[in-house]
């Protein structure tokens, strides 16, 4: 249902007319994505080797590849941060890339999802720049002249409430887009047209996978190292 | 799935590119609803919707200003990434 376009086919909608029950389709996509990323990781964990084959190995690619972008980026202190925007970038790959799947949607495509993880961030980092710094953390938001402090605060204020909010917007815009961009493809040529699109659009959901968990690790960045 | 060995780069520069324009127009934002919301608030019509105004779109371009900041240290810093890093800690 992108943009008020009629979807060929919601597996979920479906599902919630069969139950009776009146769970919103993205939450229904949410628990779908979730559940297959709790398959995965259950997999993976089994059976560990030193030699890794199969999904063993795509797993250390990917987070392999993602704490050393990290550690080179934020420092050692990167590992304990690691964790949680690891998590962040292949929950939102999942929940991207369902949207390419015929009878699915993306839950990214709604703005409460994104909004969600957004203000997950927001407080995150914050946690983490207080737990760090204690009262001090304050001074990040001072600027680095002693007299022109009482203006910096109040615009470093609304620079880092407006950070949720540009998280937010732009995956729900790119991802709403694509969704919308696909249907009426489908509608115009179905299969034909929306084929080659699927190859630019799995780019472009990747790419705004790794756009969130960049911003979140600059951030984090900003709060764990020292005030200027 | 892209391997994010050689990608890392272009992943980068893309992301960069495109955080710039929602960065400028978050903040606008932002401080338009402060603004806004405070006027209902205190019953100053019209005047602290400008005030937070013109503060949103100053943290705007202090976003823009940082983001450039990094990506020049970022530039500089090319080559030495491995000896910028054991500094740091």
């Amino acid at each position: 249902m992108a943009g008020g376009l009629p979807h060929p086919l919601l597996i979920m909608s479906e599902l919630n007319h069969a139950l009776g029950t009146h769970i919103p389709n993205h939450v229904w996509y949410t628990w779908f994505g979730m559940s297959v990323l709790f398959v995965l990781g259950f997999i993976v964990s089994r059976k560990l080797s030193l030699v890794p084959g199969g999904v063993q190995n795509l797993a250390e690619i990917i987070i392999g590849g993602l704490e050393d972008f990290v550690v080179t980026n934020i420092g050692e202190r990167g590992r304990e941060v690691f964790p949680f925007m690891c998590t962040l970038f292949v929950y939102i790959l999942i929940l991207n890339l369902m949207g390419l799947v015929p009878g699915f949607d993306a839950p990214t495509a709604n703005v409460n999802t994104n909004a969600a993880m957004a203000v997950c961030t927001f407080l995150y980092y914050n946690y983490v720049g207080i737990k760090l710094h204690g009262a001090g953390y304050i001074k990040h938001f001072m600027g680095p002249i002693p007299a022109l402090a009482p203006l910096m605060f109040i615009i470093e204020v609304v620079s880092h409430i407006s950070r949720p909010l540009s998280l937010t917007l732009r995956l729900f815009g790119n991802i709403r887009g694509e969704e919308i961009v696909l249907v009426l493809l489908f509608l115009l040529a179905p299969v034909v047209s929306t084929l080659p699109m699927y190859f630019l659009f799995m780019l472009a959901k990747v790419i705004q996978a790794f756009i969130f968990f960049m911003l979140t690790m600059i951030y984090l960045k900003g709060s764990l190292e020292e005030a200027h | 799935m892209l391997s994010f060995k050689g990608n890392k780069e272009v992943f980068d520069l893309l992301g960069n590119a495109a955080t710039m324009g929602t960065h400028l127009v978050a903040a606008t934002f932002v401080g338009f609803g402060a603004g806004w919301y405070l006027d209902k608030w205190l019953g100053t019509k019209p005047w602290l919707l400008f005030i937070f105004l013109f503060l949103g779109i100053a943290a705007g371009f202090k976003n823009v200003y940082d983001e450039m900041q990094r990506i020049l240290k970022k530039d500089q810093g090319k080559g030495s990434h491995y000896s910028e890093n054991k500094s740091e800690d």
